[in-house]
Formats: C-alpha cells, structure tokens, sequence
C-alpha cells in the first residue's frame, strides 16, 4: 500500500485517509488528542470515544458546520474505502490509539506516539503482527531510558512531601493533556490537596469519565499565601503565587533525562517520565511486532532508522521530522 | 566517587548557594582525611591541585574512542547523543549505563585511575584505561569521574562554594580556607591541614595566580568622605597582570588566572633580571614615547602563542607595576600599601605606575582629566594604610572612570538567561544600522530591570523570526541605549567591530530601528581611540 508522508500528515491515497493531518482534509484518524496530533475541522474525523470528546472540547464546531465522527474504540473494526481498519490500545496519553489497516493482504499499523507500558493515566499498548509499522523516535537514542510509571508516582509524591516538609511551596511542570492530569491524579491519590491550572484543570472530567479519581483539588488563584502543591503548564512558573524563594520546581518529562532541561525549563528537580517510549522500549516495541518495513516519524528519524538498517530492518526516515511535539 | 556523585546530584537539584554549600558540608564531614582532601578536588571539578602542573592530557576524542569499544555504538551515533546531553560525562555515564558492571568507585580509585591517565603517554593506553573503568564502575560515579577529567562538574558549585563546605566540615572560619587555598592553589593540601589544625602554615606558592585586589567604582567624587586619606594613581586600559619572578624565571597571569606568558617575551626579558621571589600586581600596556597606546592597539598582541619581531616591533608592550604581592619571598597581603609601595619603588623597575597623595575633591576631577589626556582610562584610589584584600572589591580601592560614549542600538536575537533569568530571554546581541541592513556590534546581559525583561521577553517572542536552540533572531524592534568603554575590531560580528564591555543604560521605547546609531558612527568611535 502506498504510504506518502506529507508536511501536512501521512496520507494514504488508495483508501483517502489521512493519520494525524496537521491543516483540515476530508477524512482524518486521530491516534490521540495532543494538539499536534488532533487538530483542525476535518471532513470525517475516526477516533477513540475518549480521543473524539478531547478534540471536540478543544476544536469546537462552530454553528452551522458539519463533521462526522466515526467512534472506533480499541478491538472494533471498520471497513472503510476497500480497506479493514481497527483500533488498538496504545500507551500514551488517556484514549490513545494505533491504528491497523489491512488492505490487499498487507498489515500495516500506525502507533501514534507510543511506549510499551501502561502510563499512570491509560492503557497499555496491544501489539499485534504486521507487515510494516509506522513509528514515532521522539526519544529515539540510547541516552533516554525513563522510570517505571509506579516509581515516577513515588518520586512525584516524594519530592510534593519533601518540600511541604521543608517549608516550601512545590511546583509541577505538566503539559495540559496527559502530564498535568496524571500529576494531579498522583498527588490526589496519595492524600495531597493541590492547586491546579486552568489549563490541566479543564480535561480532568475527561478523566474522571473513565473512572479515575481526582480528590481534594482546586482551581489555581493566584493567592499570594499559597501553600499546597501547584501543578501549572512549563513557562507559568515565573508569575506563580508564592514568591521564588519559597518555591521548589520538578519538571516530569522525557527531557528531564538530561541534566540540561534544568536551565531549560527552570526547574529544580527532574523526573524522567514520559509517554513516549524510552531506547530499548522502543526497539522491543519494533521486535515484537515482527514488521520488517519500519517507517519513523518525528524524533531522532534518521539515527534510528540507520541504527535498525544496521540490524537488518528496512527502515527509513520518513518525511518531515520537525514536527512539534508535546510531552 | 559512588557518595560524591549523589552529593553532586543532590547539589545540582539544590535551589540556593546556602543550600547547595550546606549538602557539601554535610557529605565532607563524614569523609576521612585523605578522602576529603581528594573529594574537595573532584567536587571543585579537577584531577589534580590547581597549582600542580600535571596534566591529564585525555581529550574528547580520546573519551569517545573509549564510549565505541564499551557500548559498541558508532562515532556518529555518540555524536548525535552527545549533542542533545551537552556535556561529556553526562553522555558517558547515561550510554554506558547498560554496558557496565556497576562497581562501587572509592575516591581512593578515582585518584588511582586519574594518576594512570596522567601517566599513560600514549593514547591507545588512555582509551584501555577508560574503556576498562567504563566496563567497570557505577555509571552516576563515571559521569562525575569524566566530569573531573573534563573540568566542570555544570551543578552550580564554583570553587569559592566548595571552600566555604571545607570550611563549614572542619569548623574552620571560610576566609582561613580560602585564604589558604589562594596562597597555594591546592586544596587538597588545605583540606588536609584544615583537618590537623595546620592551614596557618600552608605558604605562599610562586607561579601559581593569586587572587587579584579589585575596585569599586566612585560615582561622584563628593562620595568620598576624606579626600585627604587617599593615594591617586591613573587607571590604565591594558591587560591587568601579575607576574611571578624568580631566579631569571618569568610567569604571567591575567586577572582570569590564566597564563599568558608566552604572549609576551619582552616582558619577561625585562623582568627576568630582578631578584626573586616576586610577585608584581600591574599592567600590560602598549607602550610608545612613555604612554600608553589604546587598547585597541594592544588587542593586537592578545591570545598569541608566538609572537613574530615584526609584530613586537609594531606594538611593543610593557609591564607597568603597581603593587606588590610577594616580597622576598614574603606575602604582602597584610602589608599597608605605603610599606608595599616603598618596597616596589625600591626594585628599581623601568616602568613603575606613578602614585600621589590626594588632597581635595576638586582635585579628582583635575587628576581624571589629566590621565585621560595621558591616554588612559581614569584613576584608582587607594586608601591610606590600607591592606591587599586579595580576590576582594571592598572599598579600600575605588576607580574613578566613565563612560566611553553610548550608542542607540536595536536587538537583533535574545537568549534565555541562566538561573533565575532561565526562562527568560535577557541575554541580548545587538546591531547598528548601514543603509537598510542592521550589522552586530555586542552583546549585553545586563542593565535592565526584571520588570523590563519580561516585557521584552513577551515582545520578543512575537518578534522572533526564527529559534536555534536557546536562541532567537528577532526583527529588529526593540532600540537600547548602550554605554561602552571602547570599540575594538571583531571577526565575530558582521560589523566587523565589538563594543568593549557594553552594558544597557536604559530601554529607548521613544526610538525606531531607524533612529538607532550607525556604523559610520562606530566607525567613527574606532578611529578616534587610535589617536
């Protein structure tokens, strides 16, 4: 099947479908609900229940406009355009999904953004065989390796504990959707009252929806005696509440692997957490499915390709690997 | 090497100096003797003492030449790596990480394999040596063992916070503890003598940089409450130096504690002869009819290792004194300057710095002038009977100078600060105009209030046309008066000159870019520094 990475998104022309467009087209299937991902009023849009009701709070319909939503959650199948499509779960953030398409006897799945694991808000991911797979290389280089989801929940309530203890107000970098919520669940959980940002705050009855709990959090003022842990998006902490001395800063992302994203992000303690895959994680990921034709987009997509041609895979780099992506 | 690496972690994770000096302390006290001698080494991000002339002579290839035999990962691979990291022992340790036994290092091991580095001559032995501890150790204890060989840990402990630890770990007052570690550029040595109650007698060390005494500037000569109690030299526009004397041998140093000895032959010739040991605090000069030349003169010499007749002969330079440091082999640090002056007058140099008594305030002015008439930059004052505060700006030295010019000049890229200016862009290149174009003259960090940066950090963001990293070009918008104390040519800018020391005066929001000063103008500016 022909496959065309676009600037504008992977198209595959036989079936007209297009998998995370980034400009508006006929008919698009969303992996998952991140901004650079689901974006744009499309024709048709095919996604998960939970990917569908984030991008609609997101990219409203303005009056008057039509959009047909076809659900497809994890395990259903859709005959679209001559081809079979289904669902499958990926490990992400909350709602995402690959996508395989069989058509003309080729299996061919899309991960989306990935990792093996099931994160602290979400599934884990089905792997099934295939022919050729199309993957993400965000962390893509043997330097990324990133904890457990049960030790980054430790470190998370760890570090909230330590510095209440040591007088200090704590502050989590998270973005929006998927981090942000994931820290709120995790503190919630563990019997810390935090403050939460309006842009985290928005999507959590998304969360709540699917059954996990968010206690004893409240909406972030700005009040100047604030005391209880803060869980803003990167770049909110320089017009926080309490003053900076009283302030300590994790960052918890994949880029908190490096001791640099300190000077990058402002933050005082990092937490190497993410959901994406880690090096080994995602070369597992590749093994198990047994495709032999590897396609990689956004990331390290030219190390990683010549690294899995070294071992034997048909790999390439595919198209545009600038794409912005949202940890 | 195992404890000293989560102590560096932890520091690096500290938000304050207070916090991250305390954590240091707190590791050092329970070290040994011999293990802290060698911890407050490593945590200072060396191999050896600074005044030690060993070398570990182990480069970056040499590292990662060490990195393909253990991990097996290419040349371009560890490249690629290397560049998202940033720094090299961070790289080592995360690629080695699955490649390793993970053994505990001692501190006495590190010490041990530093040693084997430094003695290996050829490169082959040093990558054996490597690849072998790379297979071996902890992988968090490789990154700062690399960082060492490497010679900066990035966790925010400059020296001067490692010696205030030793010190706050020994119960020893932190100025006895850098006091000591100036005098002879081994803490090691100090940490050693801290412990037996013994830093009292760590001597001098000749040719190893002792701290420089530095100036406050005086803003208006009415500041100064008794005139009368004041020595007045000219301040000169060279290279501040200090040049370590014995025997016919000749070191010197610039105010960074770097050497630059080689640069400068006939200083050392004409210091040579004189009877050692002697230290000297003075000045580099370009040096024609019995005055200074312009720093843009002397800039000329700068940064040569060798340095062709031709060259000498079109700029010849001096070393003119001004103070004494080391006298008979003595410190002179608690010395009052008039004993340190009569002492230098005494040694009979052919360039010494003339020093008056002050008498008035109005006399300040009259001096300033005259000394810039000489072609220097203004003048220091002195405090009678006062002492050599080394590595100080107390109050007992002031400068007394101003302003070259200022220019109006827009902002052309800003970069995220460090720090507490992280996440802002405050780190600003700028430009003057030629015809339509904007040209790079400098760069400038400071001047501006908070409140102003992070204004300009929200304009600059919607102004940027494009981002590398932590820097953005921006469409020229913003215009800044710049002061500056000269214009000097530079490859570095398009240009082709660089404003000496600019520092922001005020945000010129009454300006365009097209109001912003020339390059004639600088041109200008160069040309008249060379008369």
């Amino acid at each position: 099947m022909e496959i065309l990475f676009r600037p504008e998104g992977i198209y595959l022309p036989a079936i007209d479908l297009w998998l995370d467009p980034r400009t508006p087209v006929e008919c698009a299937w969303l992996s998952h609900a991140h901004s650079d991902h689901a974006r744009g009023l499309h024709r048709t849009v095919i996604a998960t229940k939970i990917t569908a009701g984030i991008y609609r709070h997101r990219w409203p319909l303005p009056e008057g406009r039509q959009q047909e939503v076809l659900r497809l959650d994890p395990g259903q199948t859709l005959e679209f355009h001559g081809a079979r499509l289904t669902a499958l779960r990926a490990a992400h953030i909350l709602g995402a999904a690959q996508l395989l398409i069989e058509y003309n006897g080729e299996r061919t799945v899309y991960t989306g953004d990935i990792k093996l694991a099931a994160p602290i808000c979400g599934w884990a991911t089905e792997i099934v065989p295939c022919d050729r797979l199309i993957v993400e290389s965000t962390f893509a280089l043997p330097i990324y390796d990133f904890l457990p989801a049960a030790e980054a929940k430790r470190r998370i309530v760890r570090f909230a504990s330590e510095s209440i203890v040591a007088g200090l107000v704590p502050v989590f970098l998270g973005y929006g959707l998927g981090r942000g919520q994931e820290i709120v669940h995790t503190l919630t959980e563990a019997g810390l009252p935090c403050a939460v940002h309006g842009a985290i705050a928005g999507l959590i009855p998304y969360y709540e929806a699917e059954g996990i709990s968010f206690t004893g959090w409240e909406p972030y003022q700005r009040r100047k005696d604030e005391t209880r842990p803060l869980v803003v998006t990167p770049g909110l902490q320089d017009s926080l509440a309490a003053p900076p001395a009283r302030v300590r800063v994790a960052l918890v992302s994949g880029w908190a692997a490096v001791d640099s994203a300190r000077a990058r992000s402002g933050a005082d303690v990092l937490i190497p957490y993410s959901d994406h895959a880690g090096f080994l994680e995602l070369l597992s990921l590749i093994e198990q499915t047994g495709a032999r034709r590897i396609d990689i987009v956004h990331g390290y997509a030219e190390p990683f390709a010549r690294l899995l041609r070294h071992r034997g895979w048909d790999a390439v780099a595919a198209g545009a690997s600038t794409a912005e992506v949202q940890v | 090497m195992n404890a000293l690496a989560a102590c560096a972690e932890a520091v690096a994770a500290a938000p304050g100096r207070n916090e991250k000096i305390a954590r240091v302390a707190a590791y050092l006290a329970t070290l040994s003797d011999e293990d802290l001698a060698r911890a407050v080494l490593y945590l200072s991000g060396r191999a050896f003492p600074t005044s030690d002339r060993r070398k570990l002579s182990v480069g970056h290839a040499t590292l990662r030449e060490a990195l393909v035999q253990v991990t097996g990962w290419d040349l371009e691979m560890i490249a690629t790596c290397y560049r998202e990291v940033g720094d090299t022992g961070e790289t080592v340790a995360l690629l080695v990480r699955r490649h390793t036994a993970g053994a505990e290092m001692t501190l006495a091991q590190a010490e041990t394999l530093y040693h084997e580095l430094e003695h290996a001559r050829r490169t082959t032995q040093k990558v054996d040596l490597l690849a072998n501890a790379f297979r071996t150790f902890d992988w968090l204890a490789l990154k700062y063992f690399v960082k060492g060989i490497t010679g900066n840990l990035r966790i925010g402990l400059q020296e001067k916070m490692v010696e205030e630890a030793l010190a706050a770990a020994t119960g020893l007052a932190g100025e006895a503890v850098r006091a000591a570690n100036n005098r002879s550029g081994d803490l090691a040595r100090v940490a050693r003598a801290a412990r037996s109650g013994t830093i009292g007698d760590i001597e001098a060390v000749l040719f190893h940089p002792l701290e420089f005494m530095l100036a406050k500037p005086l803003d208006a000569a009415e500041d100064l409450a008794d005139p009368g109690e004041w020595w007045v030299e000219d301040k000169y526009d060279g290279i501040r130096a200090q040049a370590h004397i014995d025997a016919g041998r000749v070191r010197l140093f610039t105010r960074g504690l770097e050497e630059t000895t080689a640069a400068f032959p006939e200083v050392i010739l004409e210091l040579a002869p004189l009877a050692g040991p002697l230290v000297l605090d003075g000045e580099i000069l370009a040096w024609r009819d019995g005055r200074a030349l312009a720093f843009s003169v002397l800039q000329q010499r700068i940064a040569r290792k060798q340095v062709s007749a031709r060259t000498m002969a079109a700029v010849p330079v001096i070393f003119l004194a001004y103070d004494l440091l080391l006298w008979a082999g003595q410190l002179q640090f608690a010395v009052p300057v008039e004993e340190r002056r009569r002492r230098l007058e005494d040694l009979g140099l052919r360039h010494l710095a003339p020093q008056l008594r002050l008498q008035s305030h109005a006399e300040i002015e009259e001096r300033f002038l005259a000394a810039r008439d000489r072609g220097n930059e203004g003048l220091i004052l002195k405090r009678a009977a006062s002492l050599y505060e080394s590595g100080k700006r107390g109050g007992n030295w002031l400068k007394v100078k101003r302003p070259y010019a200022t220019l109006d000049v827009v902002v052309t890229a800003a970069e995220q600060g460090h720090g507490r200016r992280a996440s802002v862009l405050s780190d600003l290149t700028f430009a003057v105009r030629s015809g339509d174009r904007f040209l790079n003259v400098g760069k400038a960090y400071s001047g501006l209030t908070d409140e102003e940066i992070r204004q300009l950090t929200a304009l600059f963001r919607t102004a940027t046309l494009e981002r590398y990293g932590r820097v953005s070009l921006l469409r020229p918008e913003v215009v800044l008066e710049v002061a500056f104390d000269g214009v000097q040519k530079s490859p570095r800018h398009k240009s082709g000159y660089a404003l000496r020391f600019p520092r922001i005066v005020r945000w010129r929001q009454d300006k365009r870019p097209v109001d912003c000063d020339t390059l004639e103008r600088v041109c200008e500016l160069y040309e008249a520094s060379l008369r």
